[in-house]
């Protein structure tokens, strides 16, 4: 967008067609819950369809976008894992598909059976499984890849900005750190001159050296912050009164989950009454505190409230079907059959493309 | 004049660690550009990050003396405080980024100070033309060039207006383009906006003719301002001009080619003999035909070279001409789409990337050495000391690689390759954010392999390297083979023309006109 006027009212000033990040976070928490409430796996299948699409129309410019096939390569990952694990612990159902040899680990293991029957049907119901576990991470990596994560910063009160910031700039470690490796392990090639090297030692050989360049760059990152003025400005009385507020409520939560774990249920009421009305006191007081100046700040439009609406329509259109009762929701393996689908929920999950309809505004 | 800096006899030293600085006194005047030049490791960085109170705010150790800002002292105000009056860039481009978008990084400053949004935008808009960024606003910093990426921390650096910009060697780590594009958009933001600039730098070619004035740093000790000319003409590290002055008994010394021009050819020097590249030896390498292509982008087409024993190929061409790829290729990183790569039998062909940051995993610069034997199942400890003593840096043996400087780093990740006695080296970009000595170690280093029967590649931009240790060019464009010959051929014939070639043709290096001198 080339376009501008010296002094133009920043409000007016948004560029791109993006949507809000208060949008994106409704979308993607209703992709999750989706995922959840219709774990089947042909409805996980449209949402990772769905989800895909999205990130193709929208995704940003940014390391996270990058990120994106290689958090769901992980999901795979530990899918397959997982699938492993239990084919080789969990036994019955009928199709057998091949017999390993067992073994019982001693009781100090678990006692439990390795090897033996593996049969079809917990093959099936445990890949379904992670399946939804995929799913989950697809929303997780789309959020990640369309939202601009200082954006969300910006829209958290001013009292956690600065806690909001180190979060995120933490958070941008990791799709670093990923590239950093696969350079790793092309220079490690490049040295030998195509020889191979051995892979015994070679993890912990460069764990250290990437946790040290990560700490360096953290600490170069820190002066630049503080060479641009970050945390310049003084706390104000209602900054402290939120910081506080924060901190008591964490405080009787705790206290809550403990005394919960201890089933001292009047205690663990009375914290959690205490830690929810401290939270509300401190989100309150910090909202209320003098605004921190924003450059460009983006106003919630109509377009991010459709986008959300519509969004949540899936999750609850689910819950509904799952209220009355809808069986396709959830497949059980045992005894096997394929899938079934209701059109109704199918339907249901098709409302998550609405962020690609709304494209152009 | 008004004093834009100034340091009052400022003494520090780190955490434990002897006393660094000892007594600086400067004065740096408003407006002015003002260059640090000095060794790797001579305490260059020390001396620019009191300007703000990194030192001793962010560092800690013992800080004594006094620098004076805008009426500023940094003993009371913190790096925050002083964002309004001092602008920092430092040398690694990558870790400068608060925010994941350009625009919204360079407006971090802004909200800091608290600026009110109108006036926030105006700056941003201004900022980015001022650096010619504007059309990069919206992208992430880490899909940026080395260039604009540098350029886009300096926008960041400038946003709060500050009358004082220190830069510490901010184009160190970009590729010769990314670092004339900074050294440029600095030299337009003092010339349009009188920012007063210290600026450390190693590429003084195009750094000195920017300076009023420059100071050598050496051993924490900062020599008095004087005017660039008479402070370059003794420095090891000038530019090629300057000591083909010096050499000359020119006055003043030439910073730039057309200064040099000036004073026209000394009569009666014999033309230097024609070049006697020894005859090249049994190929080692034959790149047939080809092809490599990333993603949609066709990195190469079609090329054919070749590399025999005994030969020092200098491959040239733009950023994205394929270079780099070519090298990979060589070393089989790269899948071909077409053509073939042979590398004679037996023979091995090994590669240092441009970052060498990627092979310095170990504890100790000698470890780091150590493992490339280790892997290879050969002896270590005597390769590594020999090798080390070849990239002169046996004295840091036992130093952790990453407290070295840019140009020492490049010269380990050297040795850790070279170590393992590849008949082929290649290497990309290796001059990069080198100091004199290090650039000096290196072409010996080049010259021995080339002499004892093995080869050398390397991807560069840096004439004055090949015109020294060069036996062959090759020029590459838009991943095709432009140039492929002897080394003086293809330079005197291009627009990459050493300075000296320029000055004095037939004439490629200071060596030369000194041995024609000689002969005279």
């Amino acid at each position: 967008m080339s376009c501008f006027a010296v002094g133009r009212a920043p409000d007016h000033a948004v560029t791109t067609g993006r949507l809000h990040a208060a949008a994106w976070a409704v979308w993607a928490v209703a992709a999750a819950v989706s995922v959840e409430l219709a774990p089947n796996p042909v409805y996980v299948a449209l949402v990772i369809a769905v989800v895909g699409l999205v990130v193709s129309a929208h995704r940003l410019d940014s390391a996270w976008a990058r990120a994106f096939p290689i958090l769901i390569g992980v999901g795979v990952a530990f899918g397959v894992l997982r699938v492993v694990l239990t084919a080789a612990t969990t036994h019955g159902g009928d199709p057998v598909l091949f017999t390993l040899p067992a073994a019982t680990l001693p009781r100090l293991l678990g006692g439990f059976s390795v090897g033996g029957a593996v049969s079809l049907p917990v093959v099936l119901q445990a890949a379904s499984e992670s399946f939804a576990i995929v799913g989950l991470m697809a929303a997780f990596g789309a959020f990640n890849a369309v939202v601009s994560h200082h954006e969300l910063v910006q829209v958290v009160p001013r009292a956690f900005y600065e806690v909001g910031l180190i979060v995120t700039v933490a958070v941008a470690f990791v799709p670093s750190t990923i590239a950093a490796v696969q350079r790793v392990n092309e220079a490690d090639r490049a040295r030998l001159g195509g020889r191979r090297a051995p892979r015994r030692g070679r993890l912990v050989r460069r764990a250290v050296p990437l946790i040290e360049s990560g700490a360096e760059q953290a600490i170069a990152l820190a002066e630049s912050m503080d060479s641009r003025g970050f945390a310049r400005a003084e706390a104000t009385a209602g900054d402290r009164a939120a910081a506080t507020g924060a901190l008591v409520a964490l405080l009787a939560l705790a206290a809550a989950f403990v005394a919960l774990v201890a089933r001292a249920t009047a205690v663990a009421a009375v914290m959690a009454i205490v830690g929810a009305a401290a939270l509300l006191v401190a989100v309150f007081v910090a909202s209320q505190a003098s605004g921190r100046p924003r450059y460009r700040p983006r106003p919630i439009t109509r377009r991010d409230r459709t986008v959300a609406l519509v969004a949540l329509g899936a999750p609850m259109l689910l819950g509904v079907r799952a209220f009355l009762g809808d069986r396709t929701l959830t497949w059980s393996t045992s005894p096997l059959h394929l899938p079934s689908v209701s059109w109704l929920a199918v339907l249901a999950v098709a409302l998550l493309a609405v962020p690609v309809v709304v494209r152009d505004d | 004049m008004t004093e834009a800096v100034s340091y009052r006899d400022v003494q520090f030293a780190y955490p434990r660690e002897e006393r660094l600085l000892d007594g600086v006194r400067l004065d740096v005047h408003a407006g002015e550009v003002l260059l640090f030049m000095g060794r790797s490791g001579s305490g260059k960085s020390t001396v620019l990050r009191c300007v703000n109170g990194l030192v001793p705010h962010s560092t800690g150790g013992s800080f004594g003396g006094d620098v004076v800002v805008g009426g500023r002292s940094t003993r009371s105000y913190p790096p925050r405080k002083m964002a309004d009056v001092v602008g920092f860039v430092h040398q690694d481009p990558e870790a400068q980024f608060v925010v994941d978008q350009v625009e919204a990084d360079v407006a971090f400053a802004l909200e800091n100070l608290g600026m009110s949004p109108p006036a926030m935008r105006r700056r941003v808009e201004e900022v980015l033309d001022a650096l010619g960024i504007a059309h990069l606003r919206d992208r992430s910093p880490a899909s940026l060039s080395g260039g604009e990426r540098q350029r886009a921390a300096i926008a960041g650096a400038l946003a709060a207006g500050p009358s004082v910009l220190v830069l510490d060697e901010p184009t160190s780590q970009l590729d010769p383009q990314g670092a004339d594009d900074v050294l440029a958009a600095i030299g337009r933001l003092n010339a349009d906006l009188g920012t007063t600039v210290l600026l450390a730098e190693h590429r003084l070619e195009r750094a000195a003719p920017l300076a009023d004035r420059a100071v050598v740093v050496d051993a924490g000790a900062v020599s008095a301002p004087v005017p660039t000319a008479e402070a370059i003409a003794g420095y090891e590290g000038a530019p090629s001009v300057t000591r083909l002055g010096r050499l000359l008994g020119w006055h003043p010394a030439p910073l730039t080619v057309r200064e040099a021009q000036r004073f026209g050819a000394p009569t009666g020097l014999e033309r230097p003999p024609p070049a006697t590249s020894p005859a090249p030896g049994a190929p080692l390498v034959a790149v047939r035909g080809a092809s490599v292509e990333l993603g949609r982008h066709r990195a190469l087409r079609a090329v054919d070279v070749s590399v025999a024993e005994g030969e020092v190929i200098a491959v040239f061409g733009r950023n994205g001409a394929g270079k780099t790829t070519l090298l990979r290729a060589v070393a089989g990183l790269v899948s071909l789409a077409a053509g073939v790569v042979t590398i004679a039998e037996g023979r091995r062909a090994a590669y240092v990337p441009q970052d060498p940051n990627t092979l310095l995993l170990g504890p100790t610069v000698r470890d780091d050495v150590e493992t490339t034997c280790r892997l290879l199942g050969q002896p270590a400890a005597e390769a590594a000391d020999r090798w080390l003593a070849m990239v002169g840096l046996t004295g840091m043996a036992s130093r952790h690689p990453r407290d070295l400087s840019a140009g020492e780093r490049q010269r380990v990740a050297i040795a850790a390759v070279g170590v393992g006695e590849p008949d082929v080296l290649l290497l990309d970009e290796p001059t990069r954010g080198m100091d004199a000595p290090s650039k000096a170690a290196l072409e010996v280093l080049i010259r021995g392999m080339a002499g004892a029967g093995r080869s050398v590649m390397l991807a560069t931009h840096d004439v004055e390297l090949a015109a020294r240790v060069a036996t062959r060019v090759v020029v590459l464009g838009d991943g095709e083979v432009v140039a492929d010959g002897p080394a003086r051929d293809v330079l005197a014939g291009s627009l990459f023309a050493p300075q000296v070639l320029r000055v004095l043709p037939p004439f490629l290096t200071v060596e030369e006109v000194a041995e024609a001198i000689g002969r005279a």
